[in-house]
């Protein structure tokens, strides 16, 4: 980003550097044969193979507690992998020393079903602590701000008191938190989960916005209904596995019916 | 670190828990005051002792049988020593004159008859004249036949550095304690205050925030609470000062002969600097034990 001055141990992920060639040519992000034990005897995700290109949609479904969450949180080293690799830009992101771990996520965007948009600050403000931790200039700041509130339809809203916004406002501010620093991935957790339905298309289709312009987008979501009106990529995850459909609900091949496969 | 932006979340931070930082500074202010007090102390004490020191005096009491001779040779041969400013002979009459005045004692003393005040010699030394050298001045005089007796004050002097040693020692005491105290009420401040920004810290470091970032502020705020706390006490002292300082000084004047005087600069930068850093330190202890980013 210009304007740091900070030393990243792990140069390519310089939020908005460009990726070499061949970099761009393969996955944005690769599991190989992922295990995660919570507990000893009962693995939450057992050999999970997975590969996302670089300017995918993909939906992550699956029950509650089938491990959507977990699988986001290995990738942004809430949590760390167990057994298996997970590749960002064909990084081990589970050999992350813990003071690399800030330099992965500015390369991601992520955004919560609860938010995560601190009440008593303003909406630029909330927007704007993405740009501030990289330490850019408060000019760049302001006109970057600026335009990820256009493009989450809140423009000139910046001063405005974020509690007074309604629930799809809010999550509006945290998507456009989580794409000011133009990452090259997005991890969304659930994100329409505390909206009613027409919000939650309305999100969507702002997610599908920003995977328009080149950002990858995962959407962990339960939501059936959410799932069956796009034609988007399906990973599912049951019992700890992954199964997939490359062309949405419609496409679905698996062995078990459409009710397990989205709880 | 970036500067600027921890400074502008540090007074963002400092805004908003001020009522939790006013409760601190506050009772950190009353554990520097009373360590502000105890250094006032200190310094007049060694101002005084400064003084006095300065002020040298060696009293040469004379035989009862001294020769009149003799003790004129001595006024001569300390009237040529270039440390002696002055010398007074002060006759068993006048001595006891002066002690009846100076001792405000009943009638029964007064009673008592010249002889048995002995004669002697006040001797003035110039300023400037160590302690040492007036102890060995003193020591050589005692050598001539006419003197019985040299008082140089040199056990007076060490009651008062004992003295002096003490009240440093308080000090010292004290600012242990002050700094214990300041690194226990930060810490445990900044502790509440990482609380109940767990949610803001948590999105900070889920944008990609370093250690150094998220701490940063809360050092300053701990930093800037040991500054304020440390002025806080100054200023109450320095009105305390003001306040006593005229009836105060008369009275010290009268009896010691010295002025009241404030906390040098040193002290005063001393407190101030030290406030900050302990502060500082305090916060960071707290941070890296409660923010575990
Ligand atoms: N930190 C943890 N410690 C212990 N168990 C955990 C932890 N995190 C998740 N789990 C368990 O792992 C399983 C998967 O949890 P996860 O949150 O990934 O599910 P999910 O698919 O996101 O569910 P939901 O749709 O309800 O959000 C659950 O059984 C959960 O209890
Ligand atoms: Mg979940």
């Amino acid at each position: 980003m210009q304007g740091t001055k900070v030393v990243r141990p792990f140069p390519f992920f310089r939020a908005g550097a460009r990726a070499s060639q061949p970099q761009l040519s393969k996955p944005i992000l690769v599991l190989e044969d992922v295990y995660k034990f919570f507990r000893p005897d009962q693995p939450t995700l057992r050999g999970v193979d997975l590969s996302v290109e670089r300017g995918e949609f993909a939906f992550i479904t699956g029950p509650s507690g089938a491990g959507k969450s977990t699988l986001l949180k290995l990738v942004y080293r809430e949590l760390r992998v167990d057994e298996g690799r997970v590749l960002f830009c064909g990084r081990d992101i589970g050999r992350l020393t813990d003071k690399s771990i800030p330099f992965l996520r500015r390369n991601l965007g992520i955004v919560f079903q609860d938010f995560r948009i601190i009440d008593h600050w303003t909406v630029f403000e909330n927007v704007a602590v993405a740009l501030e931790i990289v330490s850019m200039p408060q000019r760049l700041i302001r006109s970057r701000v600026a335009e990820a509130l256009e493009r989450v339809g809140l423009a000139g809203r910046g001063p405005e008191q974020t509690s007074n916004l309604s629930g799809g406002e809010k999550q509006r501010v945290a998507v456009a938190r989580a794409i000011v620093p133009e990452p090259a991935l997005i991890l969304a957790d659930e994100p329409t989960g505390n909206l009613d339905p027409h919000l939650a298309i309305d999100i969507l289709t702002l997610f599908e916005e920003i995977n328009s312009t080149g950002t990858t987008v995962l959407f962990a979501t339960h939501d059936h209904s959410l799932i069956s009106k796009r034609d988007h990529r399906l990973i599912s995850i049951d019992d700890g596995r992954v199964s997939e459909a490359q062309q949405g609900l419609k496409h679905w091949q698996g062995s078990s019916g459409i009710h397990t496969l989205v709880g | 670190m970036d500067m600027k932006n921890a400074i502008t979340r540090a007074r963002r931070g400092l805004r908003e828990e001020r009522r939790l930082y006013i409760v601190a500074v506050t009772s950190l202010a009353v554990a520097f005051i009373c360590l502000g007090a105890t250094l006032l102390g200190v310094t007049n004490l060694d101002a005084a002792a400064a003084r006095w020191g300065q002020s040298g005096r060696i009293t040469l009491f004379l035989k009862d049988d001294a020769d009149a001779q003799d003790v004129a040779q001595l006024r001569v041969v300390l009237e040529g020593l270039a440390d002696v400013s002055e010398v007074t002979h002060v006759t068993p009459t006048q001595a006891r004159e002066s002690f009846l005045e100076e001792a405000d004692v009943g009638a029964d003393l007064s009673a008592l008859p010249s002889e048995v005040f002995p004669a002697s010699l006040e001797v003035a030394l110039v300023q400037g004249v160590t302690r040492e050298r007036s102890e060995s001045i003193a020591t050589r005089l005692a050598q001539f036949r006419a003197v019985s007796d040299v008082e140089s004050y040199g056990s007076w002097f060490q009651k008062l550095d004992q003295l002096l040693w003490g009240a440093r020692m308080l000090a010292l005491g004290l600012a242990l304690l002050v700094m214990f105290c300041v690194v226990a009420v930060i810490g445990n401040t900044i502790r509440l205050a990482v609380a109940r920004r767990r949610q803001e810290i948590e999105v900070m470091k889920l944008c990609g925030a370093t250690n150094g970032f998220v701490r940063g502020p809360f050092v300053l705020e701990g930093m800037f609470q040991g500054f304020a706390s440390a002025l806080l006490a100054i200023l109450a002292l320095l009105v305390g000062y003001l306040a006593l300082h005229d009836s105060v000084d008369s009275t010290l004047a009268a009896l010691t002969g010295s002025r009241v005087v404030f906390l040098g600069v040193w002290t005063l930068v001393a407190l101030l600097v030290g406030g900050a850093v302990i502060g500082a330190i305090g916060s960071a202890v707290s941070v890296r034990r409660y923010l575990a980013v």
